[in-house]
């Protein structure tokens, strides 16, 4: 029994290990660089410079402030139309088995492709210079390719919204149906038998049992999308930027010193994703404990 | 109170080989408290849901107060249904989940407050309504989701299996709260069972269904006194059989000629069977019977507490005999004993 837990502690330890020292050690590493401790350039003083000038410097402050507006809003927004889209895709089509096969399909399909491939089939087929702008045109819906909306490296992020929303509705799409079936439609019927309309059964039976899985969900897709680097990279525009593209720049400037706040904005965005989470956790903990 | 005709009611599923509900007819009175019993699988739950309305009949009529309810949507039929294993609102406590019906309807919350506490009190659990499901044991679970079905004052109560995830002694309680409940408030309710003892102990009548068809549809001493055939009679349980066939104006059997004088004498085939229930044999030591009467050896002697069983061996055949508490004094294996089959207590069957 103890010679067993023995074993098990024992070859636990090895990937444990490597695990601690990958994740903490990047953290700790990180987090020195952004305090200001860079030996390869002789700085050894311990400081919060480069969290200000980040934060608060004339220099930076409008593109980090914007920035981090945007990051909410693309965020929130791609994340709530995913998840809302993926729920009544998965309401709509979970009772007919063709529909439900053929969409069972297609996301898969989608849940392995890079966001880069998706991103660039965005521009492929959204950008003014796109698929949709130039049929529009030629069947003259729109005098020219270019009084097509700009729905791609536009201010408001709708180009990095379009590609979240449909990579991430897949997630949010397989993890609904694996849910409502195992749910089944007991609870749906013995509504309808107590006289619920079919709005009230969505309101009243059928959200509330799907919420905490809904809700945990959107949480991973959140953090993914605030931190993400490549869809705003290669979607976005310079102003308004998105904060991790912000921090990266800042890391490939040849400046070794702009690493600093490269490594303080990523602390940040990590952050305000901890904090984020810690309140979901919070208000869940406290609901519970109000039953 | 309301009167439900069911007619000529027809569901096949597709890939099954033969319709699930196969023509069946009932006639349910205002107030009436009726069982279907059948084996599992027979479409019991099915008749159900087709008179909830959630699924659609392929043919026939369910006709509720001298309207057909087909037409009718499930949540405008007024007819609620108690599933089988409760399924009470896990994320609503049980005051939430009693006034669910109510709320559904739009009716202001002092009201439904009121409601449910009334219903909690008839159902005998006052003090939980602050309570999770969860924190409920089977029994109350049972009491709430009845609570919750009755609280919109339904025409119709539809229970499925009501008893059987129950724990033996909560059966006996619950049975009664049923009874209680359903006679005060008379309300025209089907349950739905597996389980003969429990259909003959709740309902006014019994609706016995194999294979989706109906057998019979009658008060439960019928099903001990003149079953329709010979699977009724043996689901019922505890019934000798014999074989038997015509001779002139009396019966052959195995084990001789019997006379026999009930209402279906001039109905009986040639070969037919007759039956007999355990309790309704008399065994003497002695030669003291007039007719029917038969002469055997005991083979076996069993006594079970309330009654003593014995085996008897009459030609080839045994019968088997119960008599009340400790039997009949002086009897042991191997005796020759004498019995007697009243008259007014064989019934013969067709098939
Ligand atoms: N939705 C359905 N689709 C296909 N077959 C079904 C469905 N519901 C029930 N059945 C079949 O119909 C038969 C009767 O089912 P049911 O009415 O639930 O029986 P019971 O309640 O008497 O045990 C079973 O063989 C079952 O497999
Ligand atoms: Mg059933």
């Amino acid at each position: 029994m103890s010679g067993d837990r023995l074993k098990i502690i024992l070859s636990l330890t090895s990937p444990l290990l490597i695990i601690i020292t990958l994740f903490f050690g990047g953290i700790f590493y990180g987090l020195l660089q952004s305090l200001g401790y860079q030996p390869a350039i002789q700085k050894y003083d311990i400081n919060f410079d480069a969290y200000y000038n980040v934060m608060f410097s004339e220099r930076y402050a409008k593109l980090f402030w914007t920035g981090l507006g945007l990051n909410l809003w693309v965020s929130f927004v791609s994340t709530f139309l995913a998840a809302a889209f993926a729920l009544f895709g998965a309401l709509a089509i979970r009772k007919t088995f063709f529909a439900k096969t053929f969409c069972n399909f297609i996301y898969s399909l989608n849940l392995p492709m890079p966001h880069l491939v998706v991103a660039i089939g965005m521009i492929f087929v959204f950008s003014q210079s796109g698929l949709l702008a130039r049929m529009s045109s030629q069947v003259g819906l729109i005098g020219s390719p270019s009084d097509f909306p700009i729905l791609v490296k536009d201010k408001y992020g709708l180009g990095i919204i379009l590609t979240y929303v449909w990579k991430e509705s897949a997630f949010f799409f397989i993890i609904l149906m694996s849910v409502l079936q195992s749910l089944g439609e007991n609870f749906e019927e013995l509504a309808q038998s107590l006289g619920a309309n079919k709005w009230q059964r969505f309101r009243y039976v059928i959200l509330p049992l799907i919420m905490p899985s809904l809700f945990s969900a959107s949480i991973i897709v959140f953090a993914f999308s605030f931190g993400a680097y490549e869809v705003p990279a290669l979607l976005g525009i310079s102003y308004p930027q998105m904060l991790p593209v912000m921090a990266f720049e800042f890391f490939l400037n040849p400046d070794l010193n702009a690493r600093s706040e490269g490594m303080a904005l990523s602390i940040i965005i990590a952050m305000i994703v901890m904090i984020l989470v810690i309140i979901y956790f919070w208000l869940i903990q406290s609901k519970i404990r109000k039953n | 109170m309301s009167d439900l005709k069911i007619s000529h009611l027809y569901k096949n599923f597709s890939g099954m080989d033969r319709p699930v509900v196969n023509n069946v007819n009932l006639n349910i009175k205002a107030g009436e408290l009726v069982a279907l019993l059948g084996p599992s699988g027979c479409g019991k739950t099915t008749i159900l849901k087709m008179i909830t309305g959630l699924f659609q009949p392929d043919s026939g009529d369910i006709i509720l107060d001298n309207t057909s309810l087909l037409p009718i949507v499930t949540e405008k039929r007024d007819v609620v249904m108690v599933f089988q294993n409760y399924l009470l609102f896990p994320y609503m406590n049980v005051n939430e989940n009693v006034g669910f019906a109510l709320k559904m309807k739009g009716i202001n919350k002092d009201k439904i407050d009121e409601k449910v506490k009334d219903m909690l009190e008839l159902v005998k659990l006052p003090d939980i309504g602050g309570r999770k499901p969860k924190q409920l044991s089977g029994g109350q679970q049972q009491r709430v989701a009845l609570a919750r079905a009755l609280i919109s004052k339904p025409k119709l109560l539809l229970l499925d299996e009501p008893l059987s995830n129950l724990d033996a002694h909560l059966r006996d309680e619950m049975r009664e709260l049923i009874i209680t409940i359903q006679q005060k408030l008379k309300v025209t309710t089907i349950f739905v069972t597996h389980d003969q003892e429990e259909a003959v102990l709740l309902a006014d009548k019994i609706a016995l269904i194999f294979d989706g068809k109906l057998q019979s549809y009658a008060p439960p001493k019928e099903y001990y006194e003149c079953p329709i055939n010979e699977r009724a009679a043996r689901f019922f349980g505890g019934v000798n059989f014999l074989k038997s066939t015509i001779n002139n104006l009396n019966i052959e059997t195995e084990i001789g000629l019997i006379i026999y004088n009930q209402k279906n004498k001039n109905d009986l085939l040639d070969n037919h069977l007759l039956a007999i229930r355990p309790e309704n044999i008399k065994i003497s030591k002695d030669n003291i019977f007039q007719k029917n009467c038969f002469s055997g050896i005991i083979t076996s002697i069993i006594f079970s507490g309330t009654n003593t069983r014995y085996k008897i061996k009459i030609k080839d055949t045994i019968l088997e005999c119960s008599v009340q508490s400790l039997g009949i004094k002086g009897i042991s294996e191997n005796d020759k004993v004498f019995i007697y089959l009243p008259e007014d207590k064989l019934w013969g069957m067709n098939e």
